[in-house]
C-alpha cells in the first residue's frame, strides 16, 4: 500500500478482510449458478469468469474516493463476474437469465452499449449491478462479446487507464477497430441467424420428403441421417447371421457420396434403392459362412458405396479412393480394395453388368 | 491367448498374441478391466495386433468396449499390425472406419 488511509477507510478495509473467505465463496457460487442456467438452456458462452476485489486494488479504490464510501456494501464490485458470448444476441439473453436470478440495482447498472452518441465508437458492454437475497453485499457482472472483450483488454493494455495523455491518432485508430469489430460482431449474428434458417429448411424439405430439392451438405445430410435411412438394409444384413448392429456415426459417407457424384439427398435415395440388392449380396458372401454376430451400421452404406463402384467401372482404383476417405490413406487400403473386387467377382451383381 | 498391457509415457500398449476368440475373450476382458483403469483410458490406448492370428466377435466387442471407455475418458484406440484376415474382419463388418488403424 502506497500512503496510509484514514480511520474510515482502515474501517471499511478491515470489514473486507472479515469477509474475505465469504466473499470467495460466493463467488464461486455466482459463478457457478449461472453457469448451470446457461447450461439448462442450451446457451454457449465464450467463457464465465469470477474475481474477487484483492486488497491492493480496494485500497488503491479508497484512497482515491474513500469519502464517497459510508461501509463496504457501497462498494458495487467486491466480487465480478464476467459472461462473455460469442454473439452479440447472446449478450441480450445472458441478461434476461440474470435478471430472472438476481435482483438489479438498476440506478448503478450501464447498458454502455447505449451510452455512444451516433458517431462514436468505443467500449461496449452490459454492467448490471446484482443483490441476491442470502447475500448483504452487490455484485457486478459484466457481459460483453468476445470481440467486445478483445477491444476492451487491447485498450485496456496499451494504457488508455493510465492516466497518461494518449496521442489523438492512436485514440482515432482505437477507436475505427471498435467500430469495426462492432459491424463484425453484427455479420457474425446474421450469419449464425442465416444459418439457422436454412438449417431449419433443409430439415423441413427432408421431413416433407422433397429431397430432390435438397442439395447434399453436411446439414442436409445430417438431418437426412436423423430419418435411419440405412436401417431397413442394415438390418437386412444383420438378419444373415442374426447379428447385433452397433449405432455408429456415419456423416463420413458423406464425401464418398459427394465423390460419386451424389448432387442431391434424392440421387442418395435413388441410389440407395438401386444398389440395396447388391449390397446384400456382397454381405452375404462376405458373412455369411462365419460366426461374426456384430456389424456397425455403416455396413449398409459402406457396401452400397463398394457395389456402386464396382458396377460401375471404378475397380480397384476407386474401391482404395473410398478407404482412404473412410479410414484414412495407408497402403493397407490397396490390399482391401483388392480383397473387396475378389471377393464381388463372382457374384451375381457384377456377372449381371457383364 | 496371452495379453500384456504396457504403459509407455503417454501410451498405453495392448500387446495381443494367439487367437482372441470365444472362450478368451471373456478372459482377456477381464484382464484388460482390471489393468485398462479410467487413468490409462485417457490417453492414447494402443492395440498391437502383430502376433493376434484370430479375432471372432466376441473379440470384436472387446475393442468396442475398448474404444468406448476411452472415448468416454478423453483419450483414443489405435489398432495397429493387423495382418489381412483380422483386417478383412474389420472391414466386413463395418468396424474398419471407426477405429485409428496404423
Amino acid at each position: 500500500m502506497s500512503k496510509k488511509l484514514d480511520p474510515h477507510c482502515e474501517a471499511i478495509l478491515q470489514e473486507y478482510r472479515d469477509h474475505k473467505d465469504e466473499f470467495e465463496k460466493y463467488a464461486v457460487a455466482f459463478k457457478q449458478q449461472l453457469s448451470e442456467v446457461f447450461s439448462s438452456s442450451g446457451l454457449l458462452v465464450a467463457a464465465l469468469e469470477c474475481r474477487v476485489k484483492t486488497e491492493s486494488s480496494l485500497a488503491g479504490k479508497l484512497e482515491l474516493k474513500g469519502s464517497k464510501y459510508s461501509s463496504l456494501s457501497d462498494i458495487t464490485d467486491i466480487i465480478g463476474l464476467r459472461v462473455i458470448t460469442f454473439y452479440i444476441d447472446d449478450v441480450d439473453k445472458v441478461a434476461s437469465a440474470v435478471e430472472r436470478l438476481y435482483d438489479i440495482d438498476w440506478e448503478n447498472s450501464v447498458d454502455k452499449r447505449k451510452a455512444h452518441e451516433i458517431d462514436s465508437f468505443g467500449y461496449l458492454s452490459l454492467h448490471y449491478i446484482c443483490r441476491r437475497k442470502d447475500f448483504p453485499y452487490r455484485f457486478e457482472i459484466q457481459m460483453r462479446t468476445l470481440l467486445q472483450h478483445a477491444w476492451a483488454n487491447m485498450n485496456h493494455d496499451t494504457g488508455y487507464k493510465s492516466g497518461v495523455e494518449i496521442p489523438t491518432y492512436y485514440l482515432r485508430n482505437m477507436n475505427r477497430l471498435a467500430g469495426m469489430l462492432e459491424l463484425a460482431d453484427e455479420q457474425f449474428s446474421r450469419i449464425r441467424s442465416e444459418l439457422t434458417e436454412y438449417r431449419r429448411r433443409i430439415h423441413s424439405l427432408v421431413k416433407s420428403g422433397n429431397l430432390d430439392e435438397v442439395p447434399l451438405d453436411g446439414d442436409a445430410f445430417r438431418s437426412y441421417l436423423e430419418m435411419n435411412p440405412f436401417s431397413d438394409l442394415n438390418r437386412k444384413i444383420a438378419s444373415v447371421n442374426q447379428a447385433e448392429i452397433q449405432e455408429v456415426s456415419l456423416m463420413g459417407f458423406l464425401k464418398i457420396l459427394k465423390a460419386i457424384g451424389m448432387k442431391t439427398l434424392g440421387d442418395v435415395e435413388r441410389f440407395k434403392k438401386d444398389y440395396a440388392d447388391a449390397a446384400y449380396q456382397l454381405a452375404c458372401y462376405q458373412i455369411g459362412l462365419t460366426d461374426l454376430d456384430i456389424v456397425s451400421s455403416s455396413i449398409g452404406p459402406q457396401n452400397l458405396c463398394a457395389v456402386f463402384i464396382l458396377i460401375n467401372g471404378g475397380g480397384r482404383a476407386g474401391l482404395k479412393r473410398m478407404f482412404d476417405a473412410l479410414n484414412g490413406e495407408s497402403s493397407a487400403n490397396e490390399m482391401m480394395a483388392d480383397f473387396l473386387v475378389e471377393q464381388a467377382a463372382d457374384l451375381p451383381f457384377m456377372n449381371k453388368k457383364k | 491367448m496371452k495379453v500384456t498391457v504396457e504403459n509407455q509415457g503417454l501410451e498405453t500398449i495392448v500387446w495381443f498374441e494367439g487367437r482372441l476368440d470365444t472362450p478368451s475373450s471373456l478372459e482377456v476382458s477381464k484382464q484388460l478391466e482390471e489393468e485398462i483403469s479410467a487413468k490409462e483410458a485417457s490417453r492414447t490406448v494402443i492395440l498391437d495386433c502383430t502376433k493376434l492370428d484370430y479375432i471372432s466377435s466376441s473379440g470384436l466387442r472387446i475393442f468396442l468396449t475398448l474404444r468406448k471407455a476411452a472415448s468416454a475418458a478423453g483419450g483414443k484406440v489405435v489398432i495397429r499390425n493387423m495382418n489381412d484376415n483380422i483386417r478383412s474382419v474389420f472391414l466386413i463388418t463395418g468396424f474398419l472406419n471407426l477405429f485409428e488403424v496404423f
